[in-house]
Formats: structure tokens, C-alpha cells, sequence
């Protein structure tokens, strides 16, 4: 049974069906970063090789092979302009693949395409945090693995299910040490490079408002943050986490300016503060959600806005966590620069004159800043105002048709329109947007905030106080704020009962803990963790190098148990009882100077006992009645033999 | 004798190079993402691959091969080895390739408690003797990342006779056995009876249908078949070179052996008498093969 072997073989079509497959099954989770173009034309080529293949043809001619991928190729650099970086990288090796897959002819392009597979799997895990991907790819690392076991020459027919529990079993064997090795293979504590954030979508609050944003988010059940209290919880009523401050506004949408390394002007704090632990998500923006206000964080490389924003150089594209301490009521220590009181009181002239003359009229009436204020207030709570999540579309003059015609919104229109109608009279005002409230887990005792709390509300300047936060949207929907019904979707109908079932939150709840316990142990795990490890084992001074000396050392350990481990599969384990027994038996007997002979069977072995040593004639009889047993017809009763075993008592002629 | 763990030498292949370069490239990756999940990937097949290091050295371990040590071959054909590898353990052994020389190897597997065979064939030109002194045993189960090989000591000998060739008649052919020989040739007509099977007999000549009858093993046998022995010699084939007296002698003794004639063959330094068989045919063969001749490897 001569092969031919090596690179010439062709690659049976079973083989080449899965790896495409496989191929396939790597690039789910990449579905939604590749350009529709190139999964069709990864699929075109999957689809033309396993057709000639299935009809027994081999790859199209190099000059179509070579044709397809100049083109292919070229239009990626087209839509990239570049090579580099994950989202570009990933659709090159994608195309590649696919073109990999039309020229498959031999075993080695086989196993380039496994590698790919490999590569694609690895680079869907990047970016992702999520523990059914890497249990999906994980998988994928098995089906891949065991079609490579399917390549060998040998292997006539293509057994799968030997292959799958072959693969499955090294795919055990390795997972100690791959324990040891994640656990113990120093961090970077800084990266090589800078990683671009690959167009990885920012989630949830942006620098900029228009009336609907919000209310997108507010239908998103994901979680934006949690945060672990250190001792005092502050009342809900006071539970506003504070991201991007909006100064400028056009009539429809506030932007944020950027007002430069503006330093925070000081804050007096009042009453109590509020220390607390953030657990950031990745979410590409570089500010971070603190409780309003506050002063201290452990974050060196972050800093205070002159508004009162907690931003960092870059975005935060890795979970982190925050501890930090705010302060629920503060008085500013200083008065309002020039400049500030300029930026905030701006207004487009020519936009939203209804308001802009409602403003004045109202300003006539209450001369006083604080009367003027509430005066606006009860406007929005005596007039019909609506609350919902799904107010109409707002054109230029969002302010004047809120106001006076549609009178339907929520919290963004509600903070829009009362900052305008500060601006208007005169009033240093401000959108900031941030989140409200949050949901507490009682079985891990930290307060999720999700998407669905993002809010707006508004600071005015109040002489002799300081900023002073306004929620206009509470005059209208004082039950998104007040506590008990922090959770504003129950009320409202388009939202599907079913979330609300008390089991259905409690396993929500459940899940989210486990999650976070994922997050901690797993996502965060770092150079910090690893010499806490070492610490926890007893290591004096934990640091880097003895880092990597325990792996070493417990590398060698894994490494060695596992060698010993496969070799001793070698081992022809007689499972059987009734064989232990008689092996047990000949070594009796070969204490007794009688050793069975290699190729001797238990009945010659009898005949010659009783030829050789008369004196032996149980352990002949021993012989024949194993012979019976195990070649017999009559059921072996193996306790029975090894007790007539156990009791048989070799006399060595020899010494006696 | 089965291999032992220090005579296994294993190195990667070069998909196993390419694997390592990836697995660098996935390492450096998922450090400067600084992505956990990404590193328990790529250290899962790291696992993968010092794992498979260990199944692919394993995979050799303890086999014990046998060997047929001497083979006949004639020149310009193969000269054929059967090797049986004996897998005294539980684990199949997959993919073993047995090599004698680049061009001579051979593919098998063998499930666990069990033997497999395996022929390997190595192309002779030349008539000669033909030895080697070792051969190898190699794997690259179960991925191909590695190859793990080893180095038998055995020796090998192929006896290559020379190619049968020559026009000229048997000696024989001269008396009047020559019409009978070819009435012989042509086919049963002159069935005569049945005699005892003895080895080494060509397989034409086996009462086929007493075995399937459950009968003994027979030979058929024809009238003519018990002529005179006939001595092919050396020295009846005066006027011609070593190399085609040696075809020449060959030619004689396949056919010799094909009817089943008795035969006698007389070379310088070497004499075997009259007879039958297998045995005797390759007694012939081996001398004509290594007649004055040094061994070669």
C-alpha cells in the first residue's frame, strides 16, 4: 500500500468541505466589520472550488486565481486605504482565505487555511469581552483541529468520529497548560503600540445632543456601568452620573466646545461624600461617568474639565475601574469667569423666536433668577407636556415646536428647551448629559446603570451659589427620578411586560453578576492580579521575574505530568478482573521458580507446571480454570478466582 | 525489540514553523490589545501544539518491528521488504512511514493490539547484492506539525538477479523433451493426475478445485513433467559475455522452475544439484545475483 504523499496529494472533497466550514464558521463573528463585498466574494470562491471539487475537477487556472486576487485585493486598499489596523487586517486575511480556498489543491494549502482559521478566530477575540464567543471559538478550535487530524495519508476513509475524540482529547490535554500559561505570561503594562480603535463603534452618550438621541439609548438594555459603593449610598434623587457638558447650541442640537486643559474652578463640598467604585466598560469615548460632583479619583492620567467633566487622553477601549469620591451638594468657591458666563448664556439669534419672545415675556413677569426659574418650571408641569419615549421628529426650530406645538418629549427636549429659556433671560445655562438612577443588584451589592437611564438635565449659574442642577424633565415625569419607579419602561406600553416578572429580573440580576465576575477575574485580569497571585502563594516580593520563573517551573511541572500522562497510554492495562488475577497468579508462580514463558498460553502453561512441579498442582489447576473461564462458555465469576488466588500459596522446592 | 524513547528524534515541519510563527503573531497581538480572551486562545493553541508534540513522539514509542532481513529482485524491478510493526498497546498508531531510501517508503496505521504490515519497495537497477544497514520509521501524526523519526538497525539484503534474457534454448531442448515442453506449455491437455502439494510450486499448477472441495492442498500434475535433469551451465554458453550469461542462465532458470522441470546450475565457485521449488529457485537466483560481486549498499 505504496502512497504517494506529500504536497502533490490532492485533498479529498470531505476535507475540503469542512475547512470551508470552517472558514465560514470563523467569520460569523466578523460578519458585521467586513464589507459586504468581500463575504460575497469569499463566498463566490467557496462555492466555485467545492463545485469543481465536487465534480472532480481541480482549482481554476492560475491566471483567474491571479486575477481575482489583484482585483479583490486591490479594491480593499481602495476602501482602507491601508493594510494596517485590526478592521482592515481582518477583511485582507478574509479575502485571502477565500482566495486560498480556490487555488486549494494540496495538503499544505490545507494547512494555511487552517492557519487563517486560526488567525480569524483570534482576531475576532480582540475586541470582544464576551464568554460565549470565546466558548464558540474555542469550538471552531476543535472542529478545525480535528479535519486536520483528516489530512493524514494514511487515513483511507475519513473517520469523523475518531477524529472528533481525538481532537476533543488533546484539546483537554492542552488545557492545563494553557491555564498555566494565561495565568502566569507577563502583561504588557503598556502596549507596544498604539492600537487604533479600528472604527469599533463608541456606545452610549455622545459629545452632542439633538432632540431623539436619548431616546434611542433609552430602549438599550445595555449596561453603560455599575458601581460599587464603598459604605453610603446617596438618596436616588441625587444618583445623576455626569458625562459630556453641552455648551453650544444652534437651535437644534448642543455640541460640546472644547474648552482646552481648562482647570476645574474649586467646589466647597456640602454634607456628605460619597466614596465608590466605577466598572467601566470599553465604550471608545475618553470621559468618565462620575456621580455628580466629583472631587477625587484615582486615575492619575485623568483629569477635571473646567465644567466638570472627568476625561482622559485616550479612549477608553480596555474595562476599567475607577475608585472615586463626589460630593452630592457643593457651592462654588469662586464667581464665574467672563468668558464662561459668555460661552453659556450664547444664543442663535435667529432660531426659535416663539421662545425667545416667551422668554422675554416670562423674564418681564419674575425680574428674581430663582423665581424666573420656577416660573418656566411650572410652565412645563401646568401645560399639557407629555413624557414619552417616542415624541415626533423636530425640524430646525426643535425649541419652538417643542414648545408650542407638538409639547411632547423627552428628558433631551425638556433640558433643551429650559436651557434655551435661561439663555434667553439672561441665565448662565448648560445641557449636561449623563445618566439617572440605576438598578441595584441584590446578589452581588453593586448598582448596574444601563443604557435605558441616560438622561439630560441642566446647570444654571445662581449668583452666590454656584452651578445649580436643574431637571426640568421631574416637573413633568416626576416618577423617572423619584424612587420606586426608577424604572421608567414599566410605565410605559410600547416596552413588553415580560422583563418585569420579579423571577425574570432576579436571573437577569444573576446573570449580570456573573458577569461582572467575569469581567473581574477574567477581562481585568492583569499584571496587578498576577502578583497578587504570587503574593497569595507565598512568594516573597512578588515582581516580573519571579512571574516568570513560576511559569517556567510550573510549565515543566504541566509539561512533565502530561508527558508521562500520554506515554503511560502505552501501558496495555489489562482491565479485565479475571486477567489481573491470573497475572498475579504467574508472578506468584514466578517467585515459585516456575515463570510463565512469553508465548505461553495458560493451558500449556498447566500442562507444564504438572510436568515440571508436581508439587504445584493447585496452580495448575488454577491455569486450567482460568482457561475455562475466559475462553469457556460458563459466566467468569472473577471475585471467585481471585479469592482461589489470593489463597494459593506457592511452596519454592528450592528453599524448602 | 521496540523503540526507545532516546532513539525518537522529533523536530517541526515546516507547516509546524509556520505555526509558530503564528502563534508569535497571535501572542504579540493579544498582548498589545491587551485582550485576555484573545491570550487564552492563542495559549490554547499553544497547548494544542506541545500537546500534539507529545502525541506525534508517542506515536513511535514502543512499536517493535520486524523485518523481512533478505529479499529477491531482479534488476530494472523493486526489491521488496515487508515490515510488520507490532503495536503492543491500546493507542492506534497512525500514519507510520516506513523508509528505506527517499524514493522507497511506505504509508500505514495500526489500530491498538495489533500488527500491521507494510511493504516497502526500493528500486534496483543493477544485478548485485544489495544491502542496507538501517532503515527509518517516521510520523508526523497527528497534525503534521511535527515529525518525529527514528533509525532501525537492521540489515537488509536484496539480491538482485540479473534481467532473465537470452535466446538461446535449454539445454534441454536439444533432446526430444523439446516438443514435449512446448505441449507442456500450452496448457492442461496432458493432465496426468494428482500428486502432493509442496511449497514453493506455482500456484498454476494447484487443484484448485480439491481445495474448494475441502480436500488437501494438491498439485496437478502433467505427463512429461518427470524428465530427466537437466544442468542449465556455464559453461554451454561459450562466446558470450559475464552479464548476458548471467541473463541467459537466469532466463533458464525461470522457465526451468515454471515447468516445474528439475534443474541443476552450475556457475564458476558454485554448484547446486538437481531439484525442485522455491528454495532452490532462490538458491539459484541468490548466486547468479552475487556472482562475482561485491556486496553493494
Amino acid at each position: 500500500m505504496t502512497a504517494p504523499r506529500g504536497a502533490a496529494q490532492p485533498v479529498a472533497f470531505a476535507r475540503l468541505a469542512w475547512l470551508c466550514a470552517c472558514l465560514g464558521l470563523a467569520l460569523i463573528p466578523h460578519l458585521r466589520a467586513l464589507p459586504v463585498w468581500v463575504l460575497a466574494t469569499v463566498a463566490a470562491c467557496v462555492a466555485l472550488r467545492l463545485f469543481r471539487a465536487a465534480h472532480g475537477r481541480p482549482a481554476p487556472p492560475r491566471l483567474i486565481r491571479a486575477a481575482v486576487a489583484v482585483l479583490a485585493i486591490g479594491l480593499l486598499f481602495l476602501q482602507f486605504r491601508t493594510f494596517n489596523g485590526l478592521a482592515a487586517g481582518t477583511a485582507l486575511l478574509s479575502l485571502v482565505a477565500g482566495l486560498k480556498v480556490l487555488e486549494t489543491q494540496a495538503r499544505r494549502d490545507i494547512h494555511i487555511l487552517a492557519l487563517i482559521v486560526y488567525f480569524l478566530s483570534l482576531a475576532a477575540l480582540l475586541h470582544a469581552d464576551s464568554f460565549w464567543l470565546l466558548a464558540y471559538l474555542t469550538a471552531l478550535l476543535w472542529i478545525t483541529t480535528a479535519t486536520l487530524l483528516q489530512l493524514s495519508g494514511a487515513a483511507r476513509t475519513v473517520d469523523w468520529r475518531k477524529g472528533w475524540r481525538y481532537a476533543g482529547r488533546i484539546l483537554a490535554q492542552a488545557a492545563p497548560l494553557a491555564l498555566v500559561l494565561w495565568l502566569l505570561f507577563p502583561r504588557f503594562a503598556e502596549p507596544l503600540w498604539q492600537t487604533p480603535s479600528d472604527g469599533r463603534a463608541a456606545t452610549g452618550l455622545s459629545d452632542s445632543m439633538s432632540p431623539g438621541d436619548i431616546d434611542d439609548l433609552a430602549q438599550s438594555d445595555e449596561v453603560a456601568f455599575r458601581v460599587h459603593f464603598v459604605s453610603a449610598v446617596p438618596p436616588p434623587r441625587e444618583r445623576y452620573w455626569r458625562g459630556p457638558v453641552l455648551h453650544e447650541f444652534d437651535g437644534h442640537t448642543w455640541r460640546r466646545t472644547d474648552s482646552g486643559p481648562a482647570r476645574a474652578p474649586p467646589l466647597l463640598p456640602e454634607g456628605p461624600g460619597y466614596q465608590y467604585t466605577l466598572n467601566i466598560e470599553a465604550n471608545q469615548h475618553n470621559w468618565i461617568f462620575v456621580l455628580d460632583w466629583p472631587s477625587s479619583w484615582d486615575l492619575s492620567r485623568a483629569m477635571l474639565t473646567g465644567d466638570y467633566m472627568l476625561v482622559q487622553p485616550n479612549p477608553i477601549s480596555q474595562p476599567i475601574d475607577i475608585v472615586a469620591t463626589s460630593y452630592t451638594h457643593v457651592r462654588a468657591a469662586l464667581p464665574l469667569s467672563a468668558g464662561m458666563r459668555w460661552r453659556d448664556t450664547q444664543l442663535p439669534a435667529d432660531r426659535n423666536p416663539r421662545t425667545l419672545e416667551l422668554a422675554q415675556q416670562l423674564r418681564r413677569a419674575h425680574p428674581d433668577d430663582m423665581g424666573y426659574v420656577q416660573a418656566v418650571l411650572d410652565l412645563f408641569a401646568q401645560q399639557e407636556f407629555f413624557y414619552t419615549l417616542t415624541p415626533p421628529r423636530l425640524a430646525q426650530n426643535s425649541v419652538d415646536e417643542f414648545l408650542f406645538d407638538t409639547k411632547r418629549g423627552f428628558c433631551g427636549h425638556y433640558a433643551s428647551a429650559f436651557a434655551m429659556l435661561m439663555r434667553a433671560a439672561g441665565i448662565p445655562a448648560r445641557v449636561v448629559t449623563g445618566y439617572q438612577g440605576g438598578t441595584y443588584n441584590r446578589f452581588a451589592g453593586y448598582w448596574i446603570v444601563r443604557q435605558s437611564s441616560a438622561h439630560a438635565w441642566d446647570e444654571i449659574w445662581i449668583e452666590g451659589h454656584g452651578w445649580l442642577r436643574i431637571d426640568p424633565t421631574t416637573a413633568v415625569a416626576p416618577q423617572r427620578i423619584e424612587p420606586g419607579l426608577s424604572d421608567l419602561n414599566s410605565a410605559e406600553d410600547h416596552v413588553s411586560g415580560w422583563r418585569h416578572l420579579p423571577w425574570l429580573a432576579d436571573l437577569r440580576l444573576r446573570m449580570d453578576a456573573l458577569r461582572q465576575l467575569w469581567r473581574d477575574r477574567i477581562l481585568k485580569y492583569d499584571e496587578g492580579a498576577q502578583l497578587k497571585l504570587l503574593g497569595y502563594l507565598r512568594i516573597p516580593q512578588p515582581d516580573g521575574q519571579k512571574l516568570v520563573m513560576l511559569m517556567a517551573g510550573a510549565l515543566s511541572l504541566v509539561l512533565g505530568l502530561l508527558a508521562w500522562q500520554i506515554r503511560r497510554e502505552l501501558l496495555p492495562a489489562p482491565s479485565d478482573p479475571l486477567v489481573r488475577s491470573f497475572n498475579r497468579l504467574c508472578t506468584k508462580l514466578a517467585s515459585a521458580g516456575m515463570a510463565r514463558l512469553q508465548h505461553e498460553g495458560a493451558e500449556a502453561y498447566a500442562a507444564r507446571i504438572a510436568d515440571a512441579r508436581p508439587d504445584l498442582a493447585a496452580a495448575t489447576e488454577l491455569c486450567r480454570r482460568y482457561s475455562e473461564l475466559r475462553y469457556g462458555e460458563s459466566p467468569a465469576d472473577a471475585a471467585q478466582f481471585a479469592a482461589a488466588v489470593r489463597a494459593f500459596k506457592p511452596q519454592d522446592s528450592r528453599a524448602s | 525489540m521496540a523503540i526507545h524513547r532516546r532513539r525518537i528524534y522529533i523536530l517541526p515541519t515546516r507547516f509546524g514553523l509556520m505555526l509558530a510563527g503564528l502563534l508569535v503573531a497571535m501572542l504579540i497581538a493579544s498582548l498589545n490589545y491587551s485582550s485576555n480572551l484573545a491570550l487564552a486562545f492563542a495559549f490554547l493553541l499553544v497547548g494544542v501544539a506541545l500537546v500534539a508534540m507529545h502525541h506525534c513522539h508517542r506515536n513511535l514509542l514502543a512499536l517493535s518491528v520486524d523485518v523481512g532481513a533478505e529479499t529477491d529482485a531482479f534488476a530494472g524491478g523493486e526489491a521488496c521488504f515487508e515490515f510488520v510493526l507490532r503495536n503492543a498497546s491500546r493507542v492506534e498508531r497512525s500514519d507510520l512511514q516506513v523508509r528505506i531510501a527517499k524514493d522507497a517508503q511506505s504509508l500505514t496505521s495500526v489500530p491498538g493490539n495489533t500488527y500491521g504490515r507494510v511493504t516497502v519497495c526500493v528500486p534496483v537497477a543493477r544485478r548485485g547484492v544489495s544491502r542496507f544497514n538501517q532503515f527509518e520509521l517516521r510520523s508526523d501524526h497527528p497534525f503534521g506539525w511535527f515529525r518525529a523519526w527514528t533509525y532501525v538497525q537492521a540489515s537488509l539484503t536484496a539480491y538482485v538477479a540479473p534481467v532473465a534474457r537470452g535466446e538461446r534454448a535449454l539445454p534441454a531442448a536439444a533432446s526430444a523433451a523439446g516438443r514435449a515442453l512446448r505441449a507442456q506449455t500450452r496448457g492442461d491437455e496432458e493432465f496426468s493426475g494428482l500428486r502432493a502439494y509442496q511449497p514453493g510450486v506455482s500456484l498454476k499448477h494447484m487443484a484448485w478445485k480439491v481445495l474448494a472441495r475441502g480436500g488437501e492442498p494438491m498439485l496437478r500434475s502433467y505427463s512429461g513433467l518427470a524428465a530427466d535433469p537437466e544442468w542449465l551451465d556455464w559453461s554451454a554458453l561459450e562466446g558470450l559475455e559475464t552479464e548476458a550469461r548471467l541473463s541467459q542462465l537466469c532466463r533458464w532458470v525461470l522457465d526451468s522452475d515454471a515447468a516445474q522441470r528439475p534443474y541443476g546450475l552450475r556457475i564458476p565457485g558454485a554448484e547446486f544439484a538437481p531439484a525442485c521449488g522455491l528454495e532452490h529457485r532462490s538458491a539459484c537466483l541468490r548466486a547468479l545475483a552475487g556472482y562475482a560481486i561485491e556486496a553493494s549498499q
